[in-house]
This record gives structure tokens, sequence and C-alpha cells, in this order.
């Protein structure tokens, strides 16, 4: 995922909207007759899935890691905690034990939760085997403005 | 001969109980979030759900009527399971993502 969201820096802004990669005419015909199913796939813009939400990456907050991150937040089970430890790890990286302290919350809940965010790209985990600390992603560093909509809406209830 | 109408039915029931699970957490998140997102996903799955109660209606309606409209509504059952259970697929794919 992160791949994707932070790709847009390297590929520059696609200018032409239509079938960019059939060069000719004939071919662009032909594939319509014989493959006509295949062929509407061509026609998506080819800029339209690759998760560049600003074209000069000037504004920090990009629209399309907005939905997935109140997807992640309103969407699933505990979801209030997530944002609640993404935003305690904010400033300084904190291993399971000391999320799970401070939030007042257990640590098996806190070490899930930790595992899914991990594998959801939204954190980082440390390289130490015991008591790894966790720190936001450059993504999710990227676009914390996000983050801080949504706490708003969390601590007003 | 499996009974298509039959299991069109169960799978809409399947489909009824794994939108109760998911509205139940996100009734859960909308106690604690109050927005717009948590407040619109509430009201698609509860929408979803009106539709599968509508189809247990319906086949309520085919079956307790008279015995011609069975037979002439048997000939198009399997699509009927084919809606139902696609959508059964994909409700627990939801589920699973919401639950874990």
């Amino acid at each position: 995922m992160q791949k994707f969201l932070l790709n847009e820096k390297v590929k520059k802004p696609q200018k032409e909207f239509f079938i960019s990669y059939t060069n000719s005419e004939q071919s662009l015909i032909g594939g319509l007759v014989i493959f006509p199913v295949f062929s509407i796939v061509q026609l998506i813009p080819k800029n339209m899935f690759s998760f560049s939400g600003t074209e000069n990456g000037q504004s920090e907050e990009n629209p399309r890691f907005k939905m997935i991150l109140w997807m992640f937040v309103a969407g699933t089970r505990g979801g209030a905690n997530r944002a609640r430890i993404l935003s305690l790890i904010k400033e300084t990286p904190m291993n399971a034990h000391q999320i799970a302290k401070s939030l007042d919350l257990d640590h098996k809940t806190v070490a899930h939760h930790l595992k899914i965010l991990t594998k959801n790209e939204f954190v980082k985990k440390g390289e130490k085997t015991y008591g790894a600390e966790y720190q936001l992603s450059n993504i999710m560093s990227k676009n914390q403005n996000v983050l801080e909509e949504i706490m708003e809406k969390i601590g007003t209830k | 001969m499996v009974d298509f109408m039959l299991a069109a039915v169960v799978s809409a029931f399947l489909n009824i109980g794994l939108l109760g699970v998911a509205i139940g957490t996100y009734v859960q998140n909308l106690r604690v979030i109050r927005s717009y997102y948590t407040s619109g996903l509430v009201l698609v799955a509860f929408l979803l759900m009106i539709q599968n109660i509508v189809i247990v209606l319906f086949w309520f309606t085919l079956y307790m009527d008279d015995k011609a409209l069975m037979m002439s509504a048997d000939i198009v059952a399997h699509y009927l399971f084919a809606i139902n259970v696609i959508q059964t697929i994909g409700l627990s794919v939801l589920v699973w993502i919401t639950r874990r």
C-alpha cells in the first residue's frame, strides 16, 4: 500500500488521458473488435488509481489516504482505540507496554491493535525483538492532519 | 436436486445475520465517533439489511399464495440463489475485515 501511495514523486503526472500505451490507431480498433472487454480496461485513465492525490506534492493531505484512514478507524472494531494509539505515538515512539499503560487498556488488546496497524502499514515496528518501539510510518506521519481531524471527532463524543 | 429457492432464503438469513454483526460494530463506533462517515456506514448496512428482509418476504409471498406461482418461481430460482450467495460471500469478507 505504502509504495503505491508514495510513488507520486517518482512518476511525473500523466498528461494524456486516453490510451497512453497503445501507439497506433490500428491496434486500438483491432483490440476493440477482438477483445471488447479488455479494451474497456484500457480506456480507463492510467492515473485514476495511482493514489496520487496531489499533483506536485505541495499539499500534504492525500484524499485517498484520508478515505483509508477513515474506513480503518470508523469501520473496524476498536477503531477508536486504534486512532488513540496512532495519536499517542505521534511524537514519541513507544512500546506496547507503555501504550497499554497510558491508554489504560489491556496489553493483549494493544498488542493485537499494533499487529493490525503494522500489517496495514500505519506504524513501523522497531528492530528490537523484545519491547520493540512503534512509530508512525512515512505516509501516516505525512497525513497527520487527517488523524487530528478524526481525533477531534472522538474528543467531542 | 438442490432446492435453489430454499438455499437462496437460507443465504438471505445468513446475510441478515452478517449485516447484524456489521451494524453492531458500526453502532459501537458511532457512539464514540459521531461523524458523517460512521453514520453513513450504519445507514448503508441498514439499507442492505432491509433489502434482505424484503427478499425473505418475497419468498414467503411466493410460497404461501398458490401452486402455479410457485412452479414458475422455481424456474428462475437459481438466479435469486446466485444473487444471494454472492452477497453472502461479499458480506463475510466485509465482516472479517471489520471484526479482526
